[in-house]
């Protein structure tokens, strides 16, 4: 026989017991979408931090291979908040520049007789425009077009062209990369002068 | 970001001499970060001869030498010839000593190779107490 005192606690207890249970109940129920979701994101800080890598590794592998120089640092450090896309806003200038300069210089180069003191001014403006961004190896390449227009070298500076037309495509397309690689950071990480 | 010593000193005025968009895009960059500069632009040597002839004060002309219509040579003989005093740094993609040596015989005040930097352009105000 249970007396009433112990009825009363067992009927306390097993209260107790239901609301816990309701309680694992419910957070249960709410912690299944949220473990849903939770395998359906990718980890944030893991992909920010693989990314940062990717760019900075990229940056090291531009200066290492003697495309980039210092000054595409100082064009890093110009960028801020209010120009956050001011690296890729000159680099863009210069692709513009130098793609309408390497035509000219094809057709000077085809034209009889050459004119050499105007194949050097636009060398001279694309070793300018080059250095501009701290593009090394077209800024060398067309020191070595100037140097065959002095010495009025037309074989000279035809492979010297091929060569600048190799370094512009190659140059290009890694920036373009890098560029792809910083655009997925996000304007604000971008402007912010960390990739070194 | 403009630098602190910017807020301390007068507003400098700064004509840039430069007929290629990508230099005058890269040194706009650098006076606005150096701060307190109002710059006025020339895209060859006859326009900056103009602007200087019709009153035109600077504290500082900065000028390319190869340019269409007049060089940065010629221009900065004509400025000279005005009487005009202002500090002329030329500016030029070859850092030959002829470059440097003709900028001087012209009547220019400094020469610095391209591509401008902050280094080089803070070395430039110092120079002539713009800083």
């Amino acid at each position: 026989m249970i007396m009433p005192h112990t009825h009363s606690l067992l009927l306390v207890f097993f209260g107790q017991c239901f609301r816990i249970c309701e309680m694992w109940r419910k957070a249960a129920d709410s912690r299944v979408p949220l473990v849903r979701q939770m395998k359906d994101m990718p980890e944030p800080n893991m992909d920010y931090s693989n990314l940062r890598r990717q760019i900075i590794s990229m940056k090291k592998s531009l200066f290492d291979q003697g495309y980039l120089d210092e000054q595409f640092n100082q064009l890093e450090e110009l960028q801020d908040d209010s120009s956050p896309n001011f690296v890729e806003e000159v680099v863009a200038l210069f692709f513009k520049d130098s793609s309408r300069l390497l035509t000219n210089i094809e057709q000077a180069l085809e034209k009889h007789p050459q004119d050499f003191y105007r194949l050097d001014s636009l060398a001279h403006q694309f070793k300018g425009s080059g250095s501009s961004i701290g593009a090394l190896r077209m800024k060398n390449e067309c020191s070595m077009f100037k140097a065959h227009c002095s010495n009025r070298n037309l074989e000279g500076c035809r492979r010297s062209l091929q060569k600048m037309k190799r370094e512009h495509a190659t140059l290009k397309q890694k920036l373009e990369t890098y560029f792809q690689l910083l655009r997925q950071v996000g304007p604000r990480e971008r402007a912010v002068n960390s990739w070194k | 970001m403009a630098g602190a010593a910017a807020a301390e000193r007068r507003v400098i005025r700064v004509l840039l001499v430069e007929d290629e968009e990508i230099h005058r895009f890269l040194a706009r960059a650098l006076l606005r970060d150096a701060g307190g500069v109002e710059l006025s632009e020339a895209w060859n040597g006859a326009e900056a001869v103009r602007r200087v002839r019709e009153g035109g004060a600077y504290d500082l002309i900065l000028t390319d030498r190869q340019m269409p219509v007049m060089d940065g040579h010629e221009a900065t003989r004509q400025i000279r010839a005005l009487g005009v005093t202002t500090p002329i740094v030329g500016l030029s993609s070859d850092s030959l000593a002829a470059d440097a040596d003709a900028f001087i015989k012209a009547g220019a005040d400094h020469f610095t190779p391209k591509p401008l930097s902050k280094e080089k352009l803070d070395n430039i105000l110092a120079k002539f107490n713009l800083a």
